[in-house]
Formats: structure tokens, sequence, C-alpha cells
């Protein structure tokens, strides 16, 4: 073969590249990320999931769920709202002077413009930043999903296809684990229109001993099983609910910003 | 026929090689276009493959800029970094305090007591004498510490050591620690515990 040196060390050369783009250039950027500062807080994230809920991702992948559902939240901006904190000494002016300005969608340097312009009529405010997209629009996450969101995920959950809505936060929109083990075991006794399969396998339908089991689902009419019989989890549908709680992307980081709704302390 | 044949066969030509041939001069220029415009593209967008830049943001310095940087949150993030690099070496990161260096901040009936005052005179004056922290006597000496820091920075202290580690006690404004400040005077001399108490709390 004429030339072939040369085409082996071209094909070499090729294979070096895609192979330093792909695999060692994200290596040496994100293999040694670890636990990062919530901001504003004396916080860090993440925290690697607790056993059951670790166990649960494996139940989550076993009987893939990323085929309908994803784990990552998009965001397609940011934007700065200025909030009024207090309206200082002269309300009428502050409040003349809101109607008059534009509070919301603005970039950082608008806000201080606003910010500065309620400031000399004696009002005091804080700029928030919050993220803009439609899956924030959606309610399903607070910011983009970032890398660290997934720093203690053994086999990472992304999903591309979205038959289902997003559960990347879902632990923070749905907190409650009789709810998510009821739409495990029967998804349209809690979401009408769901187009989810059941997951019937994951719970045993069994006659009642001397007393009920304390774990025995509470379902509605119409999902009852036969009387005399109960609903109980198996132990990969407790799994996989803690890992469902577990996840909840919901703090902001240097590298996805936003300000969070405060709760007032009691 | 046979002559045909014969001129067929030498006149057929050597087999086919490629030439080498000179790049046409517009895809030179064309690509050149494109890695111009590719690399303007880059530059604007990439943040330069910096690993904490993501889409919406296109550089670190305007991932910088929307950081919250007002509000109750960010005063206790600011007070955290401060405590740290100054309180933190006697006290400790923990507010636990070292025995025979600084008593404890966590639980202390100092920080956590209803009003400021008391606990924003001792940053700014200095103490010096026996005090008591949780029924245990503490005898040394702190000089006026948080005189250097700016009324914002030792607000945010002393709300951070007001809110962490368990302690659960109200917010301190910079106007409050301002207030103290000014009470004080210019060169202030450190406080008795005794001198403390007679103060409102």
């Amino acid at each position: 073969m004429k030339n072939g040196f040369v085409i082996f060390l071209a094909a070499f050369a090729l294979l070096i590249t895609s192979w330093s783009a792909f695999v060692l250039g994200p290596q040496l950027q994100l293999g040694g990320a670890k636990q990062v500062p919530v901001l504003n807080s004396t916080e860090v994230y993440p925290h690697s999931r607790p056993g059951e809920a670790n166990q649960g991702l494996q139940v989550y992948r076993a009987n893939g769920c990323a085929a309908c559902h994803t784990e990552q939240v998009q965001q397609d901006g940011v934007a700065c709202e200025v909030v009024l904190a207090s309206p200082g000494k002269n309300p009428s002016a502050v409040s003349n002077l809101l109607a008059t300005l534009n509070l919301h969608g603005l970039d950082v340097d608008q806000a201080q413009a606003v910010a500065d312009k309620i400031a000399a009529a004696g009002g005091k405010t804080e700029t928030h930043i919050v993220a803009v997209g439609p899956d924030i629009a959606r309610g399903w996450g607070l910011r983009h999903s970032v890398a660290e969101d997934f720093l203690y995920d053994n086999v990472v959950q992304l999903g591309s296809l979205r038959i289902g809505p997003d559960l990347a936060g879902v632990g923070a929109r749905l907190p409650d684990a009789n709810w998510q083990l009821l739409h495990l075991y029967a998804p349209k006794s809690v979401v009408k229109d769901s187009l989810m399969p059941p997951f019937r396998y994951l719970f045993e339908v069994r006659k009642i001993g001397d007393a009920p089991s304390p774990d025995a689902l509470n379902l509605p009419q119409g999902f009852t099983p036969p009387a005399g019989f109960e609903v109980v989890p198996k132990p990969e549908a407790k799994e996989i609910t803690a890992y469902l709680l577990s996840l909840h992307a919901d703090v902001p980081l240097y590298d996805a910003p936003f300000t969070p709704v405060v709760v007032a302390k009691p | 026929m046979s002559e045909d044949i014969k001129s067929c066969s030498t006149t057929a030509n050597a087999e086919p090689t490629a030439a080498r041939s000179t790049l046409p001069m517009w895809i030179l220029i064309l690509t050149l276009i494109l890695l111009f415009l590719g690399a303007v593209y880059f530059d604007r967008h990439s943040g330069w493959f910096d690993k904490e830049v993501y889409a919406p943001y296109a550089s670190a310095a305007m991932l910088d800029s929307y950081q919250p940087k007002s509000g109750a949150a960010a005063a206790l993030a600011q007070g955290k970094k401060v405590y740290e690099q100054i309180c933190g070496t006697c006290h400790g990161a923990d507010g636990l305090g070292k025995p025979g260096q600084a008593p404890p901040l966590a639980g202390s009936e100092w920080v956590i007591a209803k009003g400021h005052n008391r606990l924003a005179h001792i940053p700014l004056a200095g103490i010096s004498g026996p005090i008591t922290i949780g029924g245990k006597e503490w005898n040394l000496n702190m000089a006026a510490m948080g005189a250097a820091l700016s009324d914002a920075d030792l607000a945010g202290v002393l709300t951070y050591i007001r809110s962490s580690w368990g302690n659960k006690a109200g917010e301190v404004t910079a106007d409050d620690v301002k207030a103290v400040r000014a009470s004080l005077g210019g060169h202030p001399q450190p406080m008795s515990h005794d001198q403390l108490m007679a103060m409102p709390e």
C-alpha cells in the first residue's frame, strides 16, 4: 500500500483528537468535581444520597424510567427583578415611581439603574436573580441542571425523551412518599390523564393477615384491591420512592445563581 | 479488424493516477471565513472552557455579574467569609471556641441574647476580665477585633454568629452597628463584664 504510514498517522491523529475532546478534556475539567458551597448559605451541595435512595437509582435504571423521563432542567436565560424591600420615608413618591418603572425581566445594568432611581426616591430595594425558560415556567426547577447535581449518581440518568415530566426536582415538587407510591401502583389514581404505565409488580397484593399492614396503600375508589386483600409496596417500590424524593436540585450555586424565595423563620 | 485490436491495445493509456492539483482559491477563502466566524462565536459564547460557565451565561464575567449581591442572604454569606478569616481563628469555624483562647459562640447567652447591643460592643470595644458563658467562667482578653471592619461586614458577622450552629437569634443590620460604633466614640476601652451588664440588652 502506497503512503500506508501517512494514512496510519492521519487516522491515529484523528483518533487522538476525538479522544482528547470527548474523554480527556471532560475528565480534566470535571473529573475532580467535589461538593460546592451553596450560594449565600453555610451549606454545601450535593450530599450523597442515603442508602435506600441509592438503591432506588438502580431500580429507576432497571425499569427504564429514563426512557420517558429526563433529569435535566434547561434554562434559556437569566433575568433580574427589582423588589421593594422597604418604601422608606416617602411611600407615595416611591409607589408613584414604581408605577412608571419596569421591574421584571431586566439585565444587571438595567436592574442597577432601576434600583438607583428607587433609592433616589428614598425606597430600599433588593435585586433578585431568576432563571427564565419553558422548563422553569413549567415549575420543573428553579434553575438549570449543572454538573454538581449528578456528582453522586453512579449511572447518571439524564434521559433524552420527555413523554413524562422532568424529574430533576421531583422530590421538591411532590415530597409526599405516599403520593409517589400511589402513583407508581396506579398512576391514574392520582393523575387523571397520566400516560405512565402502572408498575404493579413493584407491589404485592396479598391477603390481609391478622391485622392490615401499616405500609398498605390507601387507594382511592376504583383502584382498591378485592375485599380482604391489601396492596403492600415491595422493597424496590420503597427504594425508588426514596430515590425520587432525594431528587431536588433546587439550591442556588455559583454556576447556577438565582435568588431563592426566603421563607421567614417562625 | 485485427488492426483495430492492435491499435486498441497499443494506444491504451497506462493506469490512471491522481495528480497533485492546487487547491481552488475560493475553497481556501471560504474555509478561512468559516474558521473566523467560528472563532468569533466561540469567543462570545463559550466562556473559554470555564467549567462553571454554562449557557445562558456567555463568560465568567457575565456569570459573576449575576451573583446575588444584595439582601439578607448575601450579607450572611459575607459575614461567614469575614468570620472565618478573622474570628474563626480563635472561636473556631464551628463556633465552639478553644480552651484557653476563646469561649464558644454556639449557644452562648451573649450571642443569642434578644437584643444585639451588648454583643455588638464586644468586637467594637474589646473585652477584658472574667465573663460567664454557659455556667463556665472565662478570664481572657479580646482586642477590638471588629473595630476595623466596615459596618456592613461586622453586621454580617454578628448575624452569622447569631444564626449559625443552632443559634437562632435575630438579624443585625449595618445601621445597628453604626449606632453602637457612634455611641462608643473614637478610641473605646475594652469592656468588662459589669460594664456590659450595665447596658441595655
